[in-house]
């Protein structure tokens, strides 16, 4: 490599790690989201708050009420004799409200109709299909307790979670996170760096000093490609170390598709950069990308179940394409097929979008 | 000199306006944002998860399989694909299938003799945003597969009838919209002065500003009026949106909601207006807004993970963060219809955690210029 440009790619390391803040910020940061994504994020409903209304001497009702207790998805709220359980509800005391029949269960369950009612706030429409869900396995659980199993159901599933079977949200997010992570600092970093030297006035002597537009481009770029795979090394190891997250796959295919995202994210920081006039034209710039990317990308919400037109602007997004990647290559030990198609899309873009960035920091040069 | 001046305070407040229309690229970023979260929220998430790609290995081919399939298929949530030569476990692999059933070829038999046929579920446990759903779907699957294969159904003794209160078909984006205006309060609001002010520390034209008549205080309000309007245009167009586009009902008080909205608006303008003191510098600032304002308001609010359900140290923290106040009472207001007395506890929260945030970002301020 040339003398003058790693040179200049070392002087723009220094300057961006010389701050305390920034250094803290670029690789502390990533373990505190990361910290908080595996131990506080999971998308499992626990301590859902239950208030039941009972008629007194009804022991059956009783016995399902604390099976409810018993399950650990429900924690007790109490509710006062002749209180109007709608109103629990609306002032957010309770999420759930379990009603005993007026005669009783045991009264009405003799007579083949035990008809509970259970109000459910449902202005969180996922935690309300959960409850739902929840109380009829616990009240058929229950019902066979109590009157004896009828019959035994004819089918059962025997469920096998493949990669990763205890279904911890760490193993989950982790991948995904180090995508996300990385392409939200790439992407803000170059883009308001570069911009900032516009701000300040001090690309113009960059621009008079001795380099070709090439040396220009790849000095102000390649530290923070450096950055980005260092981040996501970082967040591999602290995935691996803190939550034990595997990496099942050979570690050059992470490292590549590590790469070929990392060249797209800087490019696209820098195309941005060449058309934001200040930093903070270069940050909403930058949100504008980021937003939509980490939403189709997969690493929420499912690519598939979104309409059609989503789905093709998704096929532009390079962080999909990475997601699917690290996906395999980590958590399922790596599929030639999934391997080439998407590394091969990827290094793609990134060619073009490298192209791209280049043309329109030459035109901004001159 | 002493005592707070409008007409200065309004002349900062002109002249940051005239910033800010100067720059139609910022203002246009700024109201495009809530535009497209509002869209993409509304428009392509959808939670029930569909067309979920189900490899199937049918070694039985019997009445009884064809029924089973058939209860997948019309789930509307399975789309049943034949499994390669390689079977379904190396679709799994290449990821294209998310999950795979297996039938046992004595699978009809059993079911018709009465007993208990068994059939093997996989699912592909890499995707967190799929696993979930499908997890949640297999005990509805199991009850009308139950139904429609056993000879005679099972009378349950008892059972439980629910009704769903304040969302009753379970829609979603009722849900999830009203609660992005705190996604745009706290993206907006906390961005946007913290960079701004931050450049302002960054070329020097602070010092200016500061040497001039001009009282910190009325400096810190000229310059934020304009970009808490700006944040509340923000979340008036996803009020629209929610209201006309995607009928999100609207239960409560506006006016409540409004002062909701204030109280928030306050407590990010003063955050931004702190982190920019204490970094000084824009891109520094930028980080440091993203990790204490842009993410909690995503992450740690209750905007889609559930606050109740995390560990409980982080039950706490959330509750220094004012983004989670202000999810439940703009979700209280606009679909439960909730009043001041019900939302008191949010409501208190806020206030003290908004005057706090000033009264923190005030005074850094000011012990900065001495």
């Amino acid at each position: 490599m040339n003398r003058t440009l790693t040179a200049f790619i070392k002087k723009e390391l220094t300057q961006t790690l010389r701050d305390v803040r920034m250094r803290a910020l670029l690789f502390g940061a990533p373990i505190i989201q990361l910290t908080i994504f595996g131990l506080a994020l999971s998308t499992e409903i626990k301590n859902i708050k239950l208030a039941v209304v009972s008629q007194p001497g009804d022991a059956v009702f009783g016995r399902v009420a604390d099976s409810f207790y018993a399950s650990g998805w429900f924690v007790r709220v109490g509710c006062a004799p002749g209180e109007d359980p709608y109103e629990l509800i609306a002032s957010g005391r309770a999420d759930a409200v379990l009603l005993a029949p007026k005669e009783g269960l045991a009264r009405s369950a003799e007579r083949g109709d035990g008809k509970m009612q259970l109000l459910v706030d449902a202005s969180n429409s996922t935690k309300a299909r959960a409850v739902e869900a929840y109380s009829k396995n616990i009240i058929a659980a229950a019902a066979a307790r109590e009157y004896g199993a009828r019959g035994e159901p004819a089918l059962k599933f025997d469920v096998r979670v493949l990669y990763n079977p205890a279904m911890e949200s760490s193993m989950f997010l982790v991948p995904g996170v180090m995508g996300m992570l990385v392409c939200l600092i790439t992407i803000i970093l170059t883009a308001m760096s570069l911009t900032r030297e516009k701000e300040m006035g001090t690309f113009e002597t960059i621009v008079s000093a001795p380099l070709s537009d090439a040396e220009v481009l790849l000095g102000k770029t390649v530290p923070y490609i450096l950055l980005g795979l260092a981040d996501a090394a970082l967040v591999v190891l602290a995935g691996y170390l803190i939550f034990g997250v595997p990496v099942r796959g050979p570690l050059w295919q992470l490292a590549l598709a590590a790469l070929a995202l990392v060249v797209n994210t800087v490019s696209i920081g820098t195309f941005i950069s060449t058309v934001a006039r200040n930093q903070q034209q270069a940050m909403l710039g930058g949100f504008m990308f980021l937003f939509p990317a980490i939403l189709m990308s997969g690493i929420m919400y499912p690519v598939e179940n979104m309409p059609k037109a989503v789905i093709a602007a998704a096929y532009l997004d390079p962080l999909m394409y990475f997601v699917r990647l690290i996906r395999n290559i980590m958590l399922k030990g790596g599929d030639a097929y999934v391997l080439w198609t998407n590394l091969g899309a990827l290094a793609l873009m990134a060619v073009f979008a490298a192209g791209l960035a280049y043309k329109r920091f030459r035109q901004t040069l001159n | 000199m002493n005592g707070f001046n409008f007409h200065r305070a309004y002349s900062i407040a002109r002249k940051e306006v005239m910033h800010i229309l100067r720059d139609p690229f910022t203002l246009t970023l700024a109201l495009g944002l809530p535009v497209m979260l509002v869209t993409f929220f509304g428009y392509a998430i959808d939670y029930e998860v569909r067309n979920i790609r189900l490899a199937v290995s049918d070694r039985d081919n019997g009445p009884a399989a064809r029924r089973l399939k058939e209860v997948f298929s019309s789930s509307g949530y399975f789309r049943l694909v034949e499994p390669g030569p390689a079977g379904p476990v190396e679709m799994l692999d290449s990821g294209r299938a998310a999950a795979a059933v297996f039938i046992e070829p004595d699978f009809s038999k059993k079911i018709k003799g009465g007993g208990q046929a068994q059939a093997q579920f996989v699912l592909d446990g890499s995707d967190n945003s799929k696993a979930a759903a499908i997890t949640g779907y297999l005990p509805g699957i199991q009850r009308a597969a139950q139904a429609k294969l056993a000879a005679q159904t099972i009378k349950e003794p008892f059972s439980a009838e629910t009704r769903f209160l304040y969302n009753p078909e379970l829609n979603s984006r009722w849900f999830i919209v009203p609660g992005l205006a705190a996604i745009i309060i706290g993206l907006l609001a906390i961005l946007l002065t913290a960079l701004n002010v931050a450049r302002e520390w960054e070329n020097g034209s602070m010092e200016l500003l500061l040497s001039t008549p001009v009282r910190p205080l009325e400096i810190i309000t000229g310059k934020l009026a304009p970009y808490g309007a700006l944040v509340l245009a923000g979340v008036f167009f996803v009020y629209l949106v929610s209201r006309l586009v995607f009928g999100v009902p609207f239960e409560g008080s506006h006016l409540l909601y409004l002062a909701a909205c204030l109280l928030f608006v306050t407590a990010a303008l003063s955050q931004g207006l702190l982190i920019s003191v204490i970094t000084r510098q824009q891109q520094v600032a930028m980080q440091f807004s993203m990790i204490t304002g842009l993410l909690p308001s995503m992450l740690l609010s209750g905007f889609i993970f559930p606050v109740e359900s995390m560990p409980a140290f982080f039950q706490y923290l959330t509750m220094l963060l004012p983004p989670r106040w202000f999810m439940a009472a703009a979700r209280g207001i606009t679909l439960k219809g909730a009043d001041l007395a019900e939302l008191a506890v949010p409501f208190l929260a806020l206030g003290l955690l908004s005057a706090g945030m000033l009264a923190l970002a005030i005074k850094k301020f000011k012990t900065d210029l001495e």
